[in-house]
């Protein structure tokens, strides 16, 4: 299915994430001449990257070019990941036999190249274990993640973290108060497969669109009438909204309690909520539409695998809205380039055009194409009718005037939303977007929120916070307002940490495992998409960078050359300028604080190969996002 | 700046001596002291004399130097950011057994403002001196309110120079703009004269963000009212309201409001004459960004062009602004880097140059030759010419496009132009060098 697409877009992941979704087979035989030729080339560079010693087959090799429309550097990086699963699986397999052979003493142990590490129960030690081969090249993504699954010695990272690593193994974990570790990583990822089965999964739902869309009433509609905020709290708000003469803020006011967005009338920051639907748990973003205020958005995009975009759907609104200076377009082009493969549209204020069949219709049949041209799979878009302020058809459909619907709720699409494979495997990561001073009745001191991106993280464990020297023990984790022992991809997750100094935890901290740092640059290379923009980009431009909460000054350095939106082939080399709409090879260089001074900026960051939650990329200027990207090269 | 005496010969050589009078003629000296030129300013210097008893004794001697030029370092660094003592530079080869130089800690001379700019200039003494032999190092501190002549060879007084000296020479030019570009718990406090932006001062108090629910976090409160009190006091050490024309705050959202109501409140409530009266000139703007680099976009913004029309930082903006704007609309009329540029002056086609003084600070008198020519080619077929200023936000945007940029009087595809010439000359069999930029 993937070959009619329409639009092909710049990630990679959509091939990648699209097969876990569906599985139906594809035939190849219907190439044409130009494929087979293409093939063949694409077939020769894998080939290349690869090494003649892969286990991995042609036939492999041809079906994942064909799905990625013979992107040399997707299929490589897909097929790694897939052998990289399989190899997991077997090591795992490997792990669980030698846990039974206890007798057998660690120096024995010690020769088996593959023996991961910590499967002893209660140790958290990095064993000593002879180097593997080295491997070279573009491997060592796939080394870094056998690596991220403590499979082999972090040897091959930089000096740096075999440094750090060393340092793990002399000092026990348990130097420092907080309680030790308690369970080897297999052991959690066991029981975290275990739960899968029992348990709801979790999805995070960011709520986006344009100012004064509904986005806040919608949302405490829902959380009401699900019974996650009580009568009391939301007669509260009406009373003391009334007062200030802001009555229809009401539901709203959940989310706005920020005393400036109350009196202001407008979001300003991201909020986070949970509540639970028939089979899913979700993690709720609410996130202001403003302009002034889409770096918050961003922040909370980045941790987001679904989107509810809710758009004004009375008499004029909805054209302000997405129309020029509107925010629908940016928001959806947005959450699309964070990640976000599924959107549920949520048309807003139907009461306002008397639940109009045909205003709905008409709306739908403007944003699909939009939606389409920006990434969205047809298939991955559903629209609801909605009216969150008398709660029409979100939790349950009750007036009559939607008789003409036959769809779902909000809340039933919300639930039968796909939940995306994790990566549970990879190394940890933790984007920091909150550093706050833990007050809740379970732990208390200095603390850090943010979604766990991939990886594992569990209490008693030691994070180092990048960029900087700093490490620290997590004393208590907590998820969803309750303390828990680990906290898996996926899910956002309050850090408790200690022996760690609070200047060096920042919004856009990221925190990861000593041994396996994430790389700290001050440039790398990107692919990008170009969005609708004022002025062409051309070398120098200035920008603002933005990875996940993080938002610093950098340069667009070079302009390496333009590509093919569909073949990612070049068809111009140092192109002078960039257009909207066109899709390049850039370098980006972070901008040192001021003119002259000799202290770098830096950002931690991997390229989308190694980490695709960690690989994403925004640019903006002048208070507009000009492109996305994904992350090729990190240069150190 | 004060010009105290200027002899310069037909033939481009001569001398100026100048006379500093605030901050920002250190960053135009810096722009006309060239190494290998000869500078000549006062210098003190800490003399110990060792007596034959073995007793030692100093004495400070204030005396006038002249040094070939092998070196020039200009700093203005943010408050925070400064060295805390600045590196003393050493004498060295000149000392004799009996007398030890040290450079003496440099007094700044009060200015209206405290001087953060600071032009460290360093070469071999070329007269010889009662205390200092000729050929030892030295480095010059240009200071505000002390004379300095700049000595340059045949040619080097060119006319990028000279128009230099021309317009900081001139009185009454320039105006002073404070701004405050901010966003939650971020605030940059810059003076910005007509050649530099500088920032005074960093500010940044990191605030808990929103938590679950949405209730304002612990803490939160706490770190609005110490940020405030901090851009109150940097309000208050930084400008001089007297001096300032304008005073912007600038911001995304509702930090710039808030940011105002608290300097009123606090100046009304400790009764700050200075700023009561100035409030006329507070101006509340919109950034796109709480960065510097947002500087750009706010300085060349409808109210402050028209406010302040002259300055040249906003017309710097203004002209930057403009090539983008050709780029987009017609791009054959706008071409930036070396190589297009000059391609486009020879065919004429230059309606208006873009140039940054960074370009005229080469080291190479080859290629400061080159520019300077190209300048007045341009001006000679009636182009107009523009040089940015590195210290401004929009000079050093000039600077990452390659440092030089031109909107064209006519339509013309240079990148076609060059691949002809290449051709042709391929065909002639001569061997080119591709110059890219
Ligand atoms: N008529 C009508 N008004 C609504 C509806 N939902 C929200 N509103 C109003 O739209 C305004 C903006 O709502 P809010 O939730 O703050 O929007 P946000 O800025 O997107 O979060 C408020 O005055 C709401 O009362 C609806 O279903 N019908």
């Amino acid at each position: 299915m993937s070959r009619h697409r329409i639009v092909k877009n710049l990630d990679l992941d959509d091939e990648m994430d699209d097969q876990a979704f569906d599985s139906e087979g594809e035939d190849y035989d219907d190439m044409t001449e130009e494929q087979q030729v293409q093939m063949s080339s694409a077939l020769t560079a894998v080939h290349s990257v690869l090494g003649s010693a892969t286990p991995i087959t042609d036939r492999e090799i041809r079906s994942a070019l064909w799905d990625s429309y013979f992107d040399v550097d997707g299929t490589v990086a897909f097929l790694l990941d897939e052998l990289h699963k399989k190899e997991a699986a077997k090591a795992k397999a490997e792990a669980k036999k030698l846990a039974r052979q206890t007798s057998q003493p660690p120096s024995a142990r010690s020769t088996r190249p593959s023996t991961p590490a910590g499967s002893k129960p209660s140790t958290s030690t990095a064993k000593a274990v002879p180097k593997a081969t080295p491997l070279a090249g573009p491997v060592s993504s796939l080394r870094a993640d056998l690596e991220g699954m403590n499979l082999l010695p972090s040897s091959s990272s930089s000096t740096a973290s075999s440094a750090a690593a060393s340092e793990l193994m002399e000092v026990p974990v348990d130097n420092s108060p907080p309680p030790a570790i308690a369970m080897a990583k297999e052991k959690i990822l066991e029981e975290v497969k275990e739960r899968e089965r029992s348990e709801k999964p979790v999805l995070s739902l960011v709520v986006v669109g344009h100012v004064d869309a509904g986005k806040s009433t919608l949302m405490g509609r829902v959380l009401h009438e699900l019974g996650e905020i009580s009568d009391r709290s939301v007669e509260q708000n009406q009373r003391q909204s009334q007062k200030m003469g802001k009555g229809s803020f009401a539901y709203a006011w959940t989310f706005d309690a920020l005393e400036e967005e109350r009196e202001r009338g407008v979001t300003i920051d991201i909020s986070l909520d949970t509540f639970s639907t028939s089979t899913k748990r979700f993690t709720l973003i609410d996130a202001p539409g403003h302009r002034d205020f889409i770096p918050n958005m961003i922040s909370g995009a980045a941790q987001a695998d679904t989107a509810v975009l809710v758009v004004d759907g009375s008499s004029g609104a909805f054209e302000r809205g997405f129309e020029g200076g509107g925010q629908t377009r940016e928001h959806a082009v947005l959450v699309r380039s964070l990640g976000v493969q599924q959107l549920v549209v949520a048309v807003n204020k139907l009461d306002a055009v008397n639940w109009s069949q045909t205003r709905f219709e008409s709306i739908r049949s403007q944003l699909q194409p939009f939606l389409t041209q920006s990434g969205f799979q047809p298939t991955k878009v559903s629209f609801i009718p909605v009216g969150a302020m008398s709660g029409e058809n979100l939790v349950e459909r009750r007036e009559l005037s939607l008789d003409w619907y036959e769809g779902r709720t909000l809340v039933e699409q919300l639930d039968s939303l796909d939940v995306p494979t994790r990566a549970l495997d990879a190394p940890l990561r933790i984007p920091v977007s909150n550093v706050f001073k833990g007050q809740s009745a379970t732990a208390s001191g200095l603390a850090v929120s943010g979604r766990v991106e991939s990886g594992i993280v569990q209490v008693g464990e030691r994070l180092c916070a990048l960029p900087g020297d700093e490490s620290g023990a997590v004393r208590a984790l907590e998820v969803d307002g309750e303390l828990v022992p680990y906290a898996v991809a996926g899910v956002n997750a309050t850090v408790f940490l200690s022996g760690i100094d609070p200047l060096h935890l920042n919004v856009g901290t990221v925190l990861c495992p000593p041994h396996q740092p994430v790389p700290v640059v001050s440039s790398f290379t990107a692919q990008i998409m170009v969005f609708d923009l004022k002025y062409p980009i051309t070398a120098g431009y200035a920008v603002e960078l933005f990875h996940h909460s993080r938002d610093i000054p950098a340069t667009i350095s070079s302009l390496d050359a333009v590509l093919d939106k569909t073949s990612g082939a070049v068809t111009k080399k140092n192109p002078r300028m960039l257009t909207k709409g066109s899709s390049a090879r850039i370098h980006v260089q972070l901008r040192p604080p001021t003119s002259g001074a000799s202290r770098r900026t830096t950002i931690p960051l991997e390229s989308f190969a190694a980490n695709k939650s960690m690989g994403r990329v925004l640019f903006r200027r002048g208070g507009e996002t000009i492109a996305a990207g994904i992350v090729l090269d990190v240069i150190s | 700046m004060l010009l105290v005496k200027q002899h310069i010969e037909r033939d481009g050589s001569g001398y100026v001596t100048l006379r500093p009078q605030e901050d920002e003629d250190m960053w135009h000296a810096y722009n006309l002291i060239q190494e290998g030129d000869e500078l000549r300013g006062s210098a003190v210097r800490r003399v110990t004399t060792e007596s034959s008893t073995g007793s030692t004794s100093s004495h400070r001697v204030h005396l006038k130097l002249t040094i070939i030029v092998s070196k020039v370092l200009y700093s203005a660094l943010a408050q925070s950011e400064q060295p805390s003592s600045s590196s003393s530079a050493a004498a060295s080869g000149s000392t004799t057994p009996t007398e030890t130089l040290t450079t003496a800690p440099t007094t700044g001379a009060a200015s209206s403002t405290a001087g953060t700019a600071t032009l460290h200039v360093s070469g071999k003494v070329s007269s010889e001196n009662l205390h200092v032999k000729k050929g030892a190092f030295h480095t010059l501190d240009l200071e505000v309110g002390r004379d300095f002549t700049i000595i340059k060879q045949e040619g080097e007084w060119d006319s990028i120079a000279r128009e230099r000296i021309r317009e900081v020479t001139e009185p009454g030019r320039g105006a002073e703009v404070g701004a405050i570009v901010c966003g939650e718990g971020l605030a940059n406090i810059c003076v910005i004269t007509n050649h530099t932006t500088i920032i005074r001062q960093r500010i940044d108090v990191p605030t808990p963000r929103k938590r679950k629910g949405g209730t304002t976090a612990l803490g939160a409160d706490k770190a609005h009212s110490r940020f405030n009190q901090q851009v109150y006091a940097a309000v208050l050490r930084h400008f001089d309201f007297e001096q300032l024309k304008v005073l912007i705050i600038a911001s995304p959202g509702f930090t710039k409001d808030a940011v105002y109501q608290y300097i009123m409140e606090e100046a009304v409530r400790t009764g700050n004459k200075q700023i009561l009266q100035a409030k006329s000139k507070f101006l509340l703007l919109h950034s796109p960004s709480h960065h510097v680099h947002s500087l750009a976009q706010i300085l060349s913004s409808p109210e402050i062009s028209s406010q302040l029309k002259d300055t040249k930082f906003a017309q710097e903006g203004i002209m930057l602004d403009k090539f983008f704007k050709m780029l987009e609309e017609n791009p054959l009329r706008a071409w930036y880097g070396e190589s297009h540029v000059m391609k486009a002056a020879e065919r004429g086609a230059i309606g208006k140059l873009l140039i940054s003084d960074e370009i005229f600070r080469s080291p190479s008198v080859q290629r400061r030759k080159q520019f300077v020519k190209l300048v007045e080619d341009v001006k000679a077929y009636g182009g107009e010419v523009l040089i940015f200023s590195s210290m401004h936000e929009s000079g050093q945007q000039l600077n990452q496009l390659t440092g030089i940029a031109a909107l064209l009087t006519f339509p013309l595809d240079i990148e076609d132009v060059l691949e002809e010439e290449r051709q042709e000359a391929e065909e002639k069999g001569v061997e080119v060098t591709e110059e890219l930029s």
